[in-house]
């Protein structure tokens, strides 16, 4: 039997503070200093064509670098490192764009879940967006990752075209494709729990290959398990925790881990656990 | 199941390979880059960190020949907003 690692009796102390500390990393993300780091990638998706963003996009910049034909050492290193970490625990604890989508959750508006298959169209757009179109066809081509981002679109074109248009200025509008891919955006986040990250994100997609290789993980502990299945009740995206507890769909609110026999938590891999533990690692 | 000692061992490799990637890139990786200065044409030696913040507001371009160049002049201020 295992019991609640370090990390585990941590994570139950704050996990009813999750959106503060959303919060607290957004204020960091959306630069108060004005320091404009851009030389730098943060590990979230956040534009940097944003008025408001302290580092630059590390999938923009992959993208970005793509099209140069030049390997972006720092962003990937970046990803790695953090990914070995945390996993998808940026996407459900530090993300900005996951956080925007947890505040639009809370109205009460009827949810609708997504099939199983559809965790994968992810993959599809991390490998023909940002890396498969910039490389061969370069930033013009209309698929290009930032030209259909809704982040893009929300958090930089949006404030832009509402300076140009307060300014006086001719507005840029941008195309088409991203402006329709906002408005379902838009629309999505009211019924659909994190329909970006679910759906599309290639940021998520990266992290969540970490999931079963991270330093944290979701720990489930087969001698506590009554299989009441309450963990299926507590995860909002479908997921069967004692199934399979880094799935890699899982983003890590870590909401499973107030099931009350204590089967899943919080674990590290620096941990001592006897028998008993199951973690898909 | 995959022993402790395993898990701590592909911890460690991936944060060593991505500690590695990413020092390389901050300190010691650079790009050339071609750019005009009053009008005539100039070599730079691009890192990483102002190869970053140039991508992005596009402030440089592939072009045809498979040249990086940068869409302004030395001296000049860089364009303020990404053109995506």
């Amino acid at each position: 039997m295992v019991d609640k690692s370090k990390a585990g009796r941590f994570i139950s102390k704050i996990i009813g503070w999750r959106m503060w500390i959303q919060a607290a990393f957004l204020v960091v993300w959306l630069d108060p200093a004005g320091l404009r780091l851009h030389t730098m990638c943060s590990p979230v998706f956040h534009c940097y064509a944003c008025p408001l963003a302290m580092f630059a996009c590390p999938i923009g910049v992959i993208a970005q670098f793509g099209a140069l034909h030049v390997f972006p050492f720092i962003a990937v290193g970046l990803l790695i490192t953090v990914g070995a970490l945390f996993g998808t625990l940026i996407c459900g604890w530090a993300c900005p764009f996951g956080f925007l989508q947890d505040l639009t959750a809370k109205v009460p508006t009827p949810k609708f879940d997504l099939p199983k298959f559809t965790g994968y169209l992810r993959y599809v757009v991390l490998i023909v967006t940002v890396l498969a179109v910039p490389y061969f066809f370069g930033e013009e081509h209309p698929l290009f990752v930032c030209r259909v981002c809704p982040a893009g679109a929300l958090e930089a074109a949006v404030p832009t075209m509402a300076g140009q248009a307060i300014a006086g200025e001719d507005i840029a509008w941008p195309s088409v494709l991203k402006l329709t891919i906002l408005v379902l955006f838009l629309i999505a986040i009211f019924f659909i729990r994190r329909p970006w990250c679910r759906l599309l994100c290639p940021l998520g997609a990266i992290f969540s290959l970490f999931n079963r290789v991270s330093a944290f993980f979701l720990r489930f502990d087969t001698d506590k398990c009554t299989h009441c299945e309450k963990c299926h009740k507590l995860c909002e995206y479908g997921i069967e925790p004692e199934k399979t507890p880094n799935d890699l769909r899982c983003i890590r609110c870590l909401e499973c881990t107030k099931c009350s026999p204590n089967a899943l938590n919080l674990g590290s891999i620096f941990e001592n656990s006897k028998g008993g533990d199951t973690d898909n690692h | 199941m995959v022993n402790k000692n395993t898990k701590i061992l592909v911890f460690g490799l991936l944060v060593l390979l991505g500690a590695a990637l990413l020092g390389y890139g901050a300190f010691f990786h650079s790009t050339t880059v071609s750019a005009q200065q009053d009008g005539q044409p100039v070599l730079l030696a691009k890192s990483e960190t102002a190869l970053i913040k140039d991508a992005s507001v596009s402030g440089v371009k592939r072009d045809e020949s498979g040249k990086i160049k940068q869409t302004y002049e030395v001296g000049e201020k860089p364009p303020e907003t990404c053109s995506t």
